[in-house]
């Protein structure tokens, strides 16, 4: 699938961080919507289903974790990827076990975000191919 | 104990919000950059303004260090039942303290250690007692002089060396007598290093 195509949602209460880092992506040709709490994520990922989810485990209101839960539960297909701190590194294994297809660490690099995009939406794009094996890793 | 944790938590926050404004940093920055790779031509200052942006680039790096390092300072007075890791509580440590060593013009180097190594003390009970070695050490350290620092294992103990001074002009500094204190309470053997050079410190080890 061409970059283009990806449907990215970016999910962070830093409203300056996760804006410029969508115009950045937007610069690489990949479009990438914009939630600034757990909610909104909620009701954009039940309207659009994304291919991947970029979320801050760290959010007024409903915890990253909280919203991954809830995507394994309605859109398993999604793929989610966790943004954490240093101090949150529990957070992200915690959140593998709960289906995260990978965490990372802010700051972020921007090309190895982008390599995990692509291979989250090529493992789903396999995963669903397979007879009862659309859900995470 | 209970001001160590609630300073911990306070600062635990802090740190957070501190790698929240680096992140919005980077990526303001290399938005910057982007801009000016896509359009720098006829732009009588890109040059220079690159070398800003990379200037910027690398002073994210160094407060990403610095505040993981305080992050896990924040963390240290916490318990877990399965002890501390003793090379993180010294890479911590060392990151911080290489600032007042550099002010004695000493250079502090952190050997790459045996990683893996647990003892039963909490994190902040490692940092204090090496740091007291530290102390004591630099006091009687020429200036312009390196200080190596490893983490080693040593029968099955996590052991903590400093490989100079001489371990009796160290037992003369005025530092010497916390860094004793410090160790009987917590329960470190201190000794000479090899060939009466420097102190090693061998750490509980962690419960079964």
């Amino acid at each position: 699938m061409n970059a283009k195509d990806w449907k990215i949602l970016l999910v962070d209460d830093e409203r300056e961080f996760i804006t410029t880092l969508a115009e950045r992506l937007e610069l690489r040709g990949i479009p990438a919507r914009v939630c600034f709490d757990g909610e909104s994520a909620l009701e954009a990922i039940a309207a659009e289903e994304p291919h991947v989810v970029v979320l801050d485990v760290l959010m007024p209101g409903i915890k990253g974790l909280e919203v991954l839960e809830r995507v394994k539960r309605t859109n398993p297909g999604v793929q989610v990827l966790l943004l954490t701190g240093h101090g949150s590194t529990r957070d992200g294994i915690e959140g593998m076990r709960l289906g995260a297809y990978d965490y990372m660490m802010k700051p972020l690099n921007i090309d190895t975000l982008i390599e995990k995009m692509e291979s989250a939406i090529d493992y789903a794009r396999k995963a669903s191919a397979l007879p009862g094996k659309s859900d995470g890793q | 104990m209970r001001d160590a944790l609630f300073m911990g938590r306070m600062t635990a926050s802090a740190t957070h919000e501190l790698q929240n404004i680096l992140a919005t940093i980077r990526e303001s920055s290399g938005l910057m950059e982007d801009l000016l790779g896509m359009s720098s031509e006829g732009f009588a200052h890109a040059e220079r303004f690159k070398k800003g942006l990379s200037v910027l680039a690398e002073q994210v790096e160094r407060g990403m260090i610095l505040t993981e390092q305080l992050n896990f300072c924040a963390h240290a007075p916490e318990a877990s039942p399965a002890g501390a890791d003793v090379n993180e509580a010294v890479r911590a440590l060392a990151g911080l303290a290489r600032r007042s060593a550099a002010r004695r013009k000493t250079t502090l180097v952190l050997a790459p250690g045996r990683t893996g190594l647990r003892t039963s003390l909490r994190a902040v009970e490692v940092m204090n007692a090496v740091d007291a070695a530290l102390e004591a050490a630099l006091d009687v350290l020429p200036m312009g002089t390196q200080l190596m620092l490893c983490v080693e294992e040593h029968g099955g103990l996590g052991v903590v060396r400093l490989d100079s001074p001489g371990f009796d002009a160290l037992r003369q500094t005025p530092g010497w007598s916390e860094l004793a204190t410090l160790a009987k309470t917590l329960g470190i053997g201190v000794s000479a290093g090899p060939a009466g050079q420097g102190v090693v410190l061998a750490l509980p080890r962690p419960a079964a």
